[in-house]
């Protein structure tokens, strides 16, 4: 704990010298993060972005517990969010809200599940497999936005807006969501720790040739790990497209980068499922933080990206040092 | 020899800390010039920190360093390495993708007008391994070469840089019987040309074979240091363990039964490969397989634990076909096994005890499904104190227990599968040798209580000491079979060198 403390001091010293050099002041602008983090606008964006990255840290959290990285994330995201609006513009009502969440998991898993047979059948390695698919997911996505789906009365690439009745109710800048979201990490932390499942999955990130000695089998579970980690992903598409503004927008999903700030709080807790669930909502404060400090001060857009990339190297190695230091080579 | 010479090495006083530990409590040890010195001691006693004190991997807090009459500090493992000291470590330090001669070379190569020459590197590599009586190819790439003969591609290294002073910590403890021969009429030939070498091992027989002097430590103090000649394995034991220790015992043949582990035709293809295999192990049997590393015994156990496909043959257990079951079915249907690598394959070195122990019992531990953390550090607990495992705690990572403990942990946990079947790979290797009668006793019993032990060890004394019926693997056959009383070290030997056709 200490190490992450002089660690995060060490990066705002850092930071505080690159805003200096630019003219800024950095105590001002330290002070624009965290108001715009925390303060009574603040908060309302950072849970609003805090949702999306907490799902999707904790869905790649889910195979990485087992030494398994999915790449997929947005593939897998957006094919979910895609499906929930399919569903959801033709099934009324809070059925209609359920089967929307529901199919977007669905699709998420099978996606991912696809891309999990691509290594245990085929031999393409994981990474390959997930990352690849991910595009042709994106772009059959982009393409039903810009011509099957659009919106007839927008010029912009984006699905007709939901049915009022199929929209999950909003809690602030938040939905209910919220809630699938949390429980999502719930249910992890309690398989990770408290089930024969998790404690598989634990023992082939400990050692990949244990696992299998002991006779814990590599393909079912990497199957297994990737279905689920593709549905959460999936699950995490449709609970954000069934919120504000309830439609699918082509590049929406991918632009804030949920997937890929998910998969560094994932990488950097070393996907302890509580762990992972810290890092993604600090990431996600930084991250709404440093909007508001473009906002209010002079310090341009790319030193934010900069000051948040400092903080994230500073971490990783503190982290990084941790973990040597509990198992010396 | 009229007038003496300065000792090669001399080590006078040596203190070292370590936090809550005193690794070195002012240790002497001299060598002189051409001596061959055993330094022995269980693990933990202090013979590491001792060796890494004289290449200069750490400084002594205390005492002084003496290499040919001439007091050093060195600050480094290359200022020791200049001054003529060479060492070969336990683990290997080789690069797999390149070739025993690049391995050999590696910083220090042979130029020519400024670029590698490689000609002259292959030449004076092969010149080496002619004149060392070594099976080595220098062309060979390291990571196609088995244990045994990678440490001899460590050898090499030191040969080639002329050292003068060699360490070997624990040399032997991948090599054969035929191999250490071999090993050890090289270090003869070294000492013969005024070479100092320092033998680091626990094995008596070869410290007793092969040393002119021998020093002893426990608990980081000298306990015994005097002429080989004018000491004895019992003593020696004693002074390492500070205890009588019951050595060599051979236990009598068991009472077997029915055939329960049967395996027929068994051939995997490649290079090492498995060749038309073919035994049957009983029930309250412990079936021996002798042989040089590398001769497919790794490939055999492998085999009947699903851990490798087969190319062709089938293995049955208690008559049900194993034939394309996955290892947790095989497990199911009655297998443990207690596997040669301790730190990759059997176990987790960076969890918990506890979690290394329930490892396997996952399933039969939870309770409507959930797996409690309570379940898990009881059933670790059960087996730690059931065979005398002496960790911090089952809290403890498995790295932090010494070989001889991990060892014991892994067997317990094994054993408490009750399966019908176990398959044993060299279980006492790196195992110190209070820990290793106990072991012994623990195969024994198991196979008293009727299961069948398929047991496989470099080590000949284990293999007599244990095994009903041995069998010998040469080149991924079955050359030679023996009965407890026929399979005497000579006979083993020479079905082990392909001699048993």
């Amino acid at each position: 704990m200490r190490t992450v403390l002089v660690t995060l001091l060490g990066a705002l010293v850092l930071g505080a010298v690159l805003l200096a050099a630019t003219g800024a002041n950095p105590l001002e602008a330290y002070g624009a993060i965290v108001t715009g983090a925390f303060g009574p606008d603040g908060i309302q964006d950072t849970l609003a972005y805090a949702v999306p990255v907490v799902g999707m840290a904790t869905a790649l959290a889910v195979p990485l517990r087992a030494g398994m990285v999915n790449l997929g994330g947005e593939g897998q995201l957006v094919l979910g969010a895609i499906s929930a609006i399919v569903v959801g513009s033709h099934v009324p009502g809070v059925l209609g809200i359920v089967a929307a969440l529901v199919a977007g998991a669905a699709a998420g898993a099978l996606y991912a599940t696809v891309a999990a047979v691509c290594e245990t059948r085929l031999g393409v390695p994981l990474l390959v497999s997930t990352l690849l698919l991910s595009y042709p997911a994106m772009s059959f996505a982009a393409y039903l936005v810009r011509f099957p789906m659009r919106d007839a009365g927008s010029s912009l690439p984006q699905s007709e807006q939901l049915p009022p009745d199929v929209r999950l109710p909003a809690l602030g800048s938040v939905t209910v969501g919220v809630f699938l979201v949390v429980a999502a990490v719930a249910v992890f932390a309690v398989v990770d720790a408290r089930t024969p499942a998790g404690f598989e999955a634990r023992v082939t990130g400990w050692g990949p040739r244990f696992a299998a000695y002991a006779g814990i089998e590599r393909p079912g579970l990497t199957v297994r790990l990737l279905a689920c980690s593709g549905g959460l992903a999936g699950l995490v598409g449709a609970v954000v497209v069934l919120g504000f503004p309830y439609r699918f927008i082509d590049g929406a999903l991918i632009t804030p980068q949920y997937t890929w700030i998910g998969l560094l709080a994932a990488l950097l807790a070393a996907a302890n499922p509580l762990g992972t669930l810290v890092a993604a909502v600090f990431f996600a404060a930084l991250t709404s933080g440093g909007f508001a400090m473009e906002r209010a001060t002079q310090v341009p857009r790319e030193l934010t990206a900069v000051l948040q990339a400092v903080l994230i190297i500073f971490l990783a190695a503190a982290t990084g040092v941790l973990r040597k230091r509990r198992n010396p080579a | 020899m009229t007038q003496r010479q300065p000792d090669a090495v001399a080590l006078r006083g040596i203190v070292k800390r370590f936090p809550g530990v005193l690794a070195n409590d002012h240790v002497d040890l001299t060598v002189a010039p051409g001596e061959i010195h055993a330094l022995m001691g269980e693990n933990g006693a202090g013979k590491s920190t001792l060796m890494s004190i004289l290449y200069g991997l750490s400084r002594p807090d205390a005492g002084t360093v003496e290499l040919a009459g001439r007091p050093v500090a060195f600050g480094s493992a290359a200022a020791a390495i200049e001054a003529g000291i060479g060492m070969v470590q336990q683990g290997f330090a080789l690069f797999d993708t390149l070739s025993v001669t690049d391995n050999v070379i590696f910083g220090a190569e042979p130029r020519r007008h400024g670029l590698l020459d490689r000609r002259a590197a292959r030449t004076a590599v092969g010149a080496l391994v002619e004149r060392h009586g070594l099976r080595l190819s220098p062309t060979d790439r390291v990571g196609d070469l088995p244990v045994g003969l990678r440490q001899q591609v460590e050898i090499l290294k030191l040969l080639y840089r002329q050292a003068n002073v060699l360490i070997l910590d624990e040399p032997t403890a991948v090599l054969t019987p035929a191999e250490t021969d071999r090993l050890f009429d090289v270090l003869r030939g070294l000492a013969a040309e005024g070479r100092t070498i320092l033998f680091v091992s626990h094995k008596l027989h070869e410290v007793l074979a092969l040393s002119d002097n021998v020093t002893v430590l426990r608990d980081g103090r000298v306990t015994l240091s005097c002429a080989t000649a004018d000491t004895d394995r019992g003593a020696l034991a004693a002074a390492m363990t500070g205890r009588a220790v019951e050595l060599d015992r051979i236990y009598p043949v068991g009472a077997p039964g029915e055939v329960v582990l049967s395996a027929q035709g068994l051939t995997i293809r490649g290079h090492p490969a498995l060749d038309d295999v073919s035994l049957e192990v009983r029930a309250g049997e412990v079936v021996g397989i002798a042989g040089v590393a590398g001769n497919g015994q790794t490939e055999l156990v492998a085999a009947i634990a699903g851990l490798r496909p087969l190319d062709a043959g089938t293995v049955t257990l208690g008559g049900r076909d194993l034939g394309g079951l996955p290892v947790r079915e095989r497990r199911a249907a009655g297998l443990a096994h207690l596997p040669e690598d301790r730190a990759e394959v059997g176990s987790a070195p960076g969890a918990t005890l506890a979690n290394n122990l329930a490892t396997g019992f996952q399933r039969r531990l939870a309770r409507r499904g959930f797996l409690r953390p309570r379940a898990i550090r009881a059933h670790g607990s059960a087996i730690v104190e059931e065979y005398g495992v002496r960790a911090a705690g089952v809290d403890a990572p498995m790295r932090t227990l010494s070989g001889g403990n991990q060892q014991k942990a892994i067997l317990g946990r094994e054993l408490a599968h009750d399966a019908p079947v176990l398959l044993v790979e060299q279980p006492t290797r790196g195992v110190d040798i209070g820990a290793i009668a106990q072991i012994h006793r623990r195969i024994i019993s198991y196979r008293d209580a009727g299961h069948a032990v398929l047991l496989v060890s470099a080590e000949l004394s284990e293999i007599r000491a244990l095994a009903d019926r041995v069998l010998v693997m040469y080149e991924g056959r079955i050359v030679a079979s023996f009965g407890k009383d026929e399979a005497t070290n000579e006979a083993l030997g020479l079905a082990m060198a392909g001699g048993a056709r």
